[in-house]
């Protein structure tokens, strides 16, 4: 993954010699720095100028940089990355800040990568970084009236002490339940640009049986046609990053299974991937990547099943069976789970360096019956929808996306596919043992939701042969590294090896330390790129810990989508874009 | 007339019973839940709902997205700051008699998520009958709550509306 040769960032500092601060690189990501006054010029040159082309702005976060020791306290850190270039670069802005107001300024880049709207409010909302010249910085995650910026060092984690009995009369528990805020007795803002006085605003959800949880969308209507949509989201926001950065690396595998809880095994390959990276772990032994192979793609067909599965009982009543037969279909792959970790949906199947354990002895023949009953299946389902005539009409032509607006607004994964740009990071920059099975990446040129439809269908075939080829062509081996600084030693060497046991009691009682510097991490998911962020400080615990949830940049692009169509469309474009509020909201 | 009561319940399979308990008997096995997912845990509600664990088993396979149509809120997964409001008036909305099931630990304790985003325990928003633990619970333990609900509604005594 790494880009030390790219000459792109030794133009950029010939181009802006005083603007760029310094140019670094750590864990093989390239790490430049920009002075905050000329942050847009640089920006917009990256993403203008050929030699460049950063036409994707994958992720925009904060560092609040108080226990660094650092100066100034915060800084902004910008991800880029160039799909015709295949190359990553991250801007690190540092934010001088006098104490004036509630936090320091950084200019906006919404203008430049439009995605950047959500990802600088939650930056606001979490950090108290004001954006300058963003439309509508308001609050995303936490309620409008919440009091201070939760992700600051100086901000405690909150919770309650553990106290183990139920008696309520007791005046030690007198604090319980202060934490509930009150309701709040005003209707909450709507964006600039909505017409109250002559359009119907109506509010969906965020108890409503098409929203796929607990979104809630305004949606401004002229009769039944869609002005525009602006959902509203933060109503499962759970404070994953604050709490990944009280615990140890390893502890935080476990949270990921509850961020997309329909991609557990996904989500714990892209965690465990960016540790490596941090860890500099590379001897992954090639039956650990296998197995994760299978893992991945096997959680990548239930997800898409369960897509399948919600978005035809959404769109159409008539369609109530599928939804029988697709969870159906996805039982045998949570059976598959349950004999290789227990866990049926929350797995934490994967370790840093390899696998919790090895696969036992009936797994290769499951998966391959599996597969079996799978393919036979699949047509049934192909052919209930695929040229039925209710479907194609309640898809075809609904929410369409340019593709070049696709890219502006940072979506990523199926729906970019559907609109004829073929990046898929398990092609683009191979990861797993990737590189060693022959799949295509189906993509699709209309970009409508039957598009998106067509492009999941044809990749959970592909997902079946590739998980066809992992287990035919499975090695054999250890499934964990030998680094015994990062993972635990095999139990019979406890009992002949004192240095085994020393190892294995720093391990459980300290947990490894990385390096001190940052890495960036990213593994394609079913709903898109989910990428990690994580800085080290040398301790066993990240000193930063963020999230770029596919569910969240995508859902963006949902009133770019529902413009100009019907009510009842909003369903199926809902539906379409795939997500999941465990993610969106983290 | 005694006699005539006595040969025509014979002839029907007459039943006596106090009114309380044949009204409890008709109310816990047709408890109608409502369509109220909130995270991981609303996975393994769905996956209770589908033809392998057949929650219809139980008489409660009558979702209900409204929560005027429903007696059964499941809290399946943990409840915001943002979200408590919501879950609250949600309660409030469902006509009586109604039960609360906090699914799974985050919403009986607030789970592994113990910060300041999360309810610790929805017991501070409505009165929870049955607690299921699990991370997430397994469709089973959903369907031992509520048999374990169905038993406490048929203890039930006073008729109209409950005393809590």
């Amino acid at each position: 993954m790494s880009d030390k040769v790219d000459p792109g960032v030794e133009l950029l500092r010939q181009r802006f010699p005083t603007a760029v601060v310094s140019v670094s690189e750590s864990c093989g990501d390239r790490i430049v720095t920009v002075a905050r006054d000329a942050l847009l010029e640089v920006a917009r040159w990256l993403r203008d100028d050929p030699t460049q082309q950063y036409d994707l702005l994958l992720d925009l976060t904060a560092v609040d940089r108080l226990r660094l020791g650092l100066q100034p306290r915060f800084a902004t850190v910008y991800q880029l990355y160039s799909i015709t270039r295949n190359t990553s670069l991250r801007l690190n802005v540092p934010l001088e800040w006098n104490g004036e107001g509630d936090g320091p300024m950084c200019p906006s880049v919404t203008d430049i990568w439009p995605t950047a709207n959500w990802l600088e409010r939650e930056a606001y909302d979490l950090f108290g970084i004001h954006f300058d010249g963003h439309p509508w910085l308001r609050r995303i995650l936490n309620p409008e009236n919440w009091v201070g910026y939760p992700l600051r060092k100086d901000y405690p984690l909150g919770g309650e002490p553990v106290n183990f009995s139920d008696d309520r009369d007791n005046p030690r528990f007198a604090h319980l339940g202060r934490q509930i805020m009150e309701g709040l007795s005003f209707p909450s803002e709507l964006p600039p640009g909505m017409d109250t006085e002559s359009h119907m605003v109506i509010n969906l959800g965020p108890q409503h049986p098409a929203t796929h949880g607990v979104l809630r969308v305004a949606v401004e209507l002229d009769g039944e046609r869609i002005v525009s949509a602006h959902p509203e989201v933060g109503y499962l926001h759970s404070g994953f990053e604050k709490t990944g950065e009280n615990k140890r690396y390893e502890k935080f595998i476990p949270y990921t299974d509850r961020m997309d809880y329909l991609a557990g095994m996904n989500n714990n390959l892209a965690y465990v991937l960016t540790v490596e990276k941090l860890l500099g772990v590379t001897d992954v032994p090639p039956r650990a990547q296998y197995v994760r192979v299978i893992l991945a793609e096997l959680q990548r067909l239930g997800s898409h099943l369960f897509w399948l599965a919600t978005h035809a009982h959404d769109v159409s009543g008539t369609i109530h069976s599928l939804l029988m037969y697709c969870l159906r279909m996805r039982e045998m792959i949570l059976d598959i789970f349950e004999m290789f970790c227990g866990g049926r949906v929350t797995v934490t199947g994967m370790c840093v360096g390899g696998l919790r354990q090895d696969i036992p002895g009936a797994f290769a023949g499951a998966v391959s019956a599996f597969l079996r009953e799978f393919r036979e299946r699949f047509k049934e389902y192909d052919a209930m929808l695929t040229h039925n005539p209710i479907w194609e009409a309640r898809l075809r032509g609904i929410g369409y996306l340019d593709p070049r607006e696709a890219v502006a607004l940072g979506i990523t994964g199926p729906m970019l596919r559907a609109a004829g740009i073929g990046f898929d990071l398990r092609r683009a920059r191979p990861y797993s043992a990737y590189d060693e099975f022959d799949f295509e990446i189906p993509t699709a040129t209309e970009s409508d939701c039957y598009a998106r439809y067509l492009v999941r269908m044809r990749e959970m075939e592909q997902s079946a042969r590739i998980i066809e080829q992992a287990i035919r062509r499975l090695p054999g081996g250890p499934v964990r590294s030998a680094d015994r600084k990062v993972v635990l030693p095999p139990r019979p060497e406890l009992n002949t090896s004192m240095e085994a046991l020393i190892h294995h009691f720093k391990l459980v009682t300290e947990g490894y330390k990385p390096p001190v510097g940052d890495a960036y991490g990213m593994a394609e998911n079913p709903k898109g790129i989910l990428g990690f962020y994580l800085v080290s400080d040398g301790s066993a615990v990240p000193y930063r810990l963020h999230i770029r949830g596919p569910s969240f940049v995508n859902l963006q692009g949902t009133d770019r989508l529902a413009r100009g169509h019907l009510l009842s469309d909003l369903i199926t474009i809902i539906g379409s874009v795939d997500i999941v509020l465990g993610e969106v909201d983290r | 007339m005694d006699e005539l009561l006595a040969r025509r319940s014979g002839a029907l399979g007459l039943l006596v019973t106090t009114l309380e308990q044949a009204v409890n008997w008709g109310r816990k096995y047709s408890m109608w839940p409502m369509t109220f997912g909130l995270a991981c845990c609303a996975m393994e509600m769905i996956a209770s709902g589908a033809s392998r664990f057949d929650i219809a088993r139980f008489g409660a396979e009558v979702f209900r997205a409204s929560p005027r149509q429903a007696d059964l809120m499941i809290v399946s997964g943990r409840v915001s700051n943002k979200m408590a409001p919501v879950v609250k008036r949600l309660y409030e909305q469902m006509a009586y008699p109604k039960w609360v099931i906090a699914m799974g630990d985050c919403s009986s304790v607030g789970g592994p998520f113990n910060n300041y985003a999360i309810v610790q325990g929805v017991d501070k928003l409505v009165p929870v009958d049955v607690y299921v633990p699990g991370c997430p619970p397994r469709p089973e333990a959903l369907f031992d709550a509520i048999i374990k609900l169905q038993q406490k509604v048929q203890r039930h005594e006073p008729l109209g509306e409950r005393h809590r």
